[in-house]
Order: C-alpha cells, then structure tokens, then sequence
C-alpha cells in the first residue's frame, strides 16, 4: 500500500456535553468544528471538504441542519460538501 | 477526495441538542404505519427484536451484556468528560435496572445528550507537518446487508460487519490478532456483541465467556470502548468511536491511555466500527500509529 497516499486524523473538537440547555444543533456543529479545525493546527480557511454526520428531525423551533448551513457560518466555501449516511 | 486531490483538509461533523430539545419527541410523533399500530417502534424496539432473536438462536442475553455496559462504565470513570463519570455501576446496579424494551435495560441503551463532536482529516503526507502524531487510516470496509429490519436476515448475525472487517483488515494488511483495542459503535449493549462476535473475536453464544474477566475494561485484554462510549460517555453517532480511537492512537487520553497508564497493550493498531438503521449498514476501520 502506499502510505503516502493515505489518509489520517489530524484533529479531534470536542464541546461541552451532557445537559447543555439553550443551544442549537448547529451551535454544536460550530464549535466542535472550529476546535477540532483548532487542535490540527489549521485555520478555517484551510478546509475544503464538510461532511455531516446524518442527523434526527431537528427541534422544531430550527432549521433542518444541512452540510450548507454548517459552511455557512463557520464562513467557509468547501469545494465537497455532504450529508453522510452511515 | 483527498486522494483525488479535490480537498485537502476535510471535516467530519455531528452536532446536536438531543436532550435539551423536543427532536426526538418530534421523531416519535412522526413514526407510523402497521408496526406503530401493533406498539412496535424506534430504535429500541428494533434493537430488541434482533437481541431477542439473538437469544432465540445461541446463548446471550442479560448475562453477557452486564460485562459491557459495566466494562464501558469503568472506562468512563477514568473520563472526566464523560456523562457517567462519577456514576460507577456493578452487576447488580445493570441487573436491578429498568427495562426500557425487554429484554434490553436501560444501561443496555446509549445515552441522550447535548454536545458535538468533529475531526479533521488530510493525507498523511499533509499530517506530518502538523502537531499532533496522526491517526493514519489504515484499513476501511463497508458492508450493507439490509434495508429494512422487518425483512433483514441479519439481526443475530451474520450482520454487515463480518465483510465489513474483512475487507478493512485485508486492505490495513493486518490480522484480527494485530488489533490493540477496539472502538465499537455502541447504540445498545448487543450491538457490540454482535459486532464483535461477526468481526470473529468469538463465535455465536461464545461473548459470555469472552467478556467475563474484565476482557473490555481498563487493564484488560482487549479494551473496548475506552471513552466510555454511547453508552457511558457520549452519542455522536460514528464519531464517538472514531475520535476517541484516534486520540488513544495519538496517545492524548490521560488518565485512560492504553498502555502502561491502564495496564494494556499499546494503541498501535484500533479497530474501529459504524453502524446504521437496526443493524443494516456496517462501516469498519483501521486507524494506526505511522
């Protein structure tokens, strides 16, 4: 195999958890993406790719949560941007 | 993408307010059809029906789960961010607990919380000018035995796992007996049961046996979930397994490293699991030390 041409972990963004009342989904996103983003050693500026995990109905006082939306207010433009199923 | 060269630095994300918001009661009211009629639904249910038809078919049940969820606990406890952290549980604390859908308790069910989880991924060619030592992808399988529960064969194994592993294992170029640990996606106890007994740890009705000992826990053969996982740390989906397997292979863990610190064999190789729907999709990967 060549290792060079494989891929890695860099980073890893965590959040507070458990019972954290008052936030949105997409605040989740936002922070356990601009720490993970952090941790790397990287700047927004330098993703290019955002995959979203799939995700349950959202609250209904939010917007669904779509791969976009997470990209747009982290203000980033990724060339790749997707909604994973598994 | 990365390999094709159309990015360079991917982010992988979840992120939800599941405890403190009304989803998953909005997810319950929109279940329909014959099974909700006849008081058959969301995930638990499904789950139960294959743990039920799982101990149709070989031994398990409530006796092999318990080494699991209590295993997973006491790697919580060395995880001062995990939701269970502080909340130690015995055998008896699993078996005096409430059913939630016979014949799984609810320490047999991954918790309900708030909070996110990301990683970032690149070539490895890119992740050595970084800080941190990468978490190389080694291996990846994908394996997808069923659409629907309700017409899947899979439920008591063999489910998407069995191919899944193999072919993660044969692209990584390791065997089973290289694995250091292992991450397993863990929505409910059974799953990492069968999970592992389709990855060939050990065979149909063998997990009791396995498990008994302390295999899974801290100082233990072969750590399983080493976060304390969905059911003890947190629920991210996929990215609870994924992430933490690369933060043990980075060696960034504390108080809960593999290794000497829990007196377990170094994170050089860690299999990692993701699973869909009532066990019908599978995804399996390797993740290594360069």
């Amino acid at each position: 195999m060549n290792r060079e041409k494989t891929c890695a972990i860099v980073g890893v963004g965590y959040t507070p958890q458990g019972k954290v009342p008052g936030r949105t989904s997409l605040s989740f996103h936002l922070e356990a993406c601009t720490n993970a983003v952090a941790d790397a050693g990287l700047s927004k500026d330098d993703i290019d790719g955002l995959i979203c995990y799939r995700h349950f109905p959202a609250a209904s006082n939010e917007n669904d949560l779509t791969p976009h939306l997470v990209a747009q207010h982290l203000g980033i433009e990724p060339n790749y941007l997707s909604q994973d199923a598994n | 993408m990365l390999e094709a060269g159309l990015c360079r630095y991917v982010l992988i994300s979840y992120g939800h307010n599941e405890l403190s918001s009304d989803s998953l009661f909005t997810m319950l009211t929109e279940f329909s059809g014959d099974d909700v009629v006849f008081g058959h639904f969301g995930a638990t249910g499904g789950y139960a029906l294959a743990a039920r038809r799982a101990m149709h078919e070989y031994r398990t049940g409530p006796q092999t789960w318990k080494h699991i969820a209590v295993g997973q606990r006491a790697w919580a406890n060395l995880n001062p961010r995990a939701v269970m952290h502080g909340r130690p549980m015995s055998f008896d604390d699993y078996l005096s607990s409430q059913y939630v859908v016979e014949p799984l308790r609810l320490p047999d069910n991954c918790l309900v919380n708030d909070g996110g989880r990301a990683v970032v991924v690149t070539t490895l060619e890119r992740a050595r000018d970084l800080r941190h030592p990468p978490a190389v992808i080694l291996g990846l399988g994908q394996h997808n035995p069923s659409a629907q529960a309700a017409q899947s064969g899979a439920l008591a194994g063999s489910t998407g796992a069995k191919k899944a592993g193999e072919q993660a294992l044969s692209m990584a170029g390791v065997t089973r007996d290289d694995i250091d640990a292992c991450q397993i996606y863990d929505c409910f106890t059974y799953t990492v049961e069968v999970t592992l007994q389709d990855y060939g740890f050990f065979g149909p009705g063998e997990g009791e046996d396995w498990f008994s000992g302390g295999t899974i826990g801290p100082g233990g053969r072969m750590p399983v979930n080493t976060s304390g996982g969905q059911l003890s740390e947190a629920y991210y989906m996929g990215l609870t397994p994924l992430s933490e397997a690369a933060m043990q292979i980075m060696g960034r863990c504390g108080e809960r490293q593999l290794g000497p610190a829990t007196k377990t064999k170094e994170p050089n190789i860690i299999l990692v699991s993701d699973n869909g729907g009532i066990l019908q999709a599978h995804s399996c990967c390797i993740l290594g030390r360069i």
